[in-house]
């Protein structure tokens, strides 16, 4: 009776950590999950920017050549006996308009080229260490993408402080800033403003993300960072973006803070120590890049 | 002599561009290249005084074509010029075939054009280099010669 008593104790006892190890398995899966698809989305970004970069290449080297094409037939034109013959002041004027709209292809072209070089700051592949980042400058990546999205509608103001070099994992650190970055934007209905301040706390760097938006209710605060919570419509929000920021400053031994007042706006503080210690041994591969 | 640039790449639209924006700007010679093994033919038996590759490129990417390019004319600077700019593809390039400069697309005239202008220096620098030691050699090897007659004269 006693050994029975024993073994249903056993069998009660065993219950919970085998449903534990389940919850483990399925997290650890759509680890996994999320991680091959952060690293094909890095791929197809890698092959896109190479894609993009060389016929903008050729596009912008042609539009020189074009411009200093143009203003070698208008000094021709400019030197000849009959440059004030009509016909030759109608070729001045086509010249001037064509030189105008060269212009414009290469603001447009360097427009593009700087969104190409904000994606490429994405699609760097991870090398699973920490190095030394300047984090103005992928800040400045970042926005480069999301202007696309904030057009007219959002100014942007930088604030910028003296930071240090951080030690960190770039590409998943913008992944943060492009998250509270898009919130940000979404955040705000009509006009505003999304301000990004830096500034060096000790060992810790502070990056604040502030917008003019309509802010978050008091009891939607605590909700914001688990997985799957969303306030926005099917198809704008996974409820994911700050679960795995959240995820990636924990990685970082930093942490994310918000602040916000319904109608007035939000901040996030993202803090991160400027140096990675050497992950606890008791740890190893826990600070593997996901 | 005119300088001879080899430009190698698998799209078109860039050896258009480059050899429109040399021929306003310089007096070189330009030899195109969408296959890069004609571009190996080609070194066999022309002088290049600055060689810019591509980096990916069916049947050879750009460093194997560099590093052919190096063991035929050792003395011709290397240029990548890449789309597919990462680090491990920059270490690899400097490392294995000794490169002159690194480029990222898109790129910049201006740039180009002093690297395609330095690179042709150096170019001639070390041929010169190469003239004089050979001068050197021979004049040392008529010296010895004279020594050894003026020996054989007196002794």
């Amino acid at each position: 009776m006693e050994a029975e008593s024993e073994a249903a104790t056993m069998a009660t006892e065993k219950t919970p950590p085998c449903e534990l190890d389940r919850e483990e398995v399925e997290r650890i899966r759509a680890k996994l999950v999320d991680a091959s698809r952060m690293a094909a989305l890095g791929g197809l970004m890698a092959s896109i920017v190479h894609e993009i970069n060389t016929p903008i290449g050729s596009i912008l080297s042609n539009n020189e050549v074009m411009l200093r094409s143009l203003n070698a037939i208008e000094q021709k034109i400019a030197a000849s006996p009959d440059a004030d013959s009509p016909g030759l002041q109608k070729a001045l004027s086509i010249i001037e308009m064509m030189r105008g709209l060269a212009s414009v292809d290469k603001i447009a072209c360097e427009r593009i080229s700087s969104v190409v070089r904000g994606l490429k700051t994405f699609s760097r592949a991870d090398d699973g260490q920490p190095r030394e980042t300047d984090l103005h400058e992928q800040i400045s990546d970042t926005l480069k993408l999301v202007s696309c999205q904030y057009r007219q509608r959002i100014r942007v103001e930088t604030d910028f402080g003296d930071l240090p070099p951080v030690e960190c994992y770039p590409q998943l650190l913008n992944q943060v800033f492009l998250n509270v970055l898009v919130n940000a934007g979404q955040a705000i209905e009509g006009e505003g403003v999304v301000t990004v301040r830096t500034r060096r706390e000790g060992e810790m760097v502070r990056v604040s993300i502030s917008d003019t938006g309509h802010g978050i209710p008091p009891d939607r605060m605590a909700k914001i960072f688990q997985t799957g919570f969303t306030t926005k419509p099917v198809g704008v929000g996974t409820g994911l973006g700050l679960s795995i920021s959240r995820q990636i400053i924990d990685k970082h031994r930093g942490r994310i803070e918000v602040e916000s007042a319904e109608g007035a706006g939000t901040t996030f503080h993202i803090l991160v120590p400027v140096r990675q210690q050497p992950p606890d041994r008791g740890a190893a591969g826990e600070g593997e890049p996901t | 002599m005119t300088p001879t640039v080899f430009l190698v790449d698998d799209e078109e639209m860039v050896l258009t561009s480059i050899r429109a924006f040399l021929s306003l700007e310089t007096d070189y010679r330009v030899a195109t290249f969408a296959d890069p093994e004609q571009a190996v033919d080609r070194l066999r038996t022309e002088r290049a005084d600055v060689i810019i590759s591509d980096y990916l490129m069916p049947k050879m990417n750009g460093i194997q074509l560099l590093a052919r390019a190096k063991e035929l004319q050792p003395e011709t600077p290397r240029v990548l010029l890449t789309g597919h700019a990462d680090k491990q593809s920059a270490i690899q390039a400097i490392n294995e075939v000794a490169l002159f400069q690194y480029l990222e697309k898109p790129w910049d005239n201006a740039q180009l054009l002093l690297v395609i202008q330095a690179a042709i220096e150096r170019a001639n620098l070390y041929r010169d280099l190469r003239d004089k030691i050979n001068e050197l050699a021979m004049a040392n090897s008529n010296l010895r010669e004279i020594q050894t007659r003026l020996l054989k004269a007196f002794f």
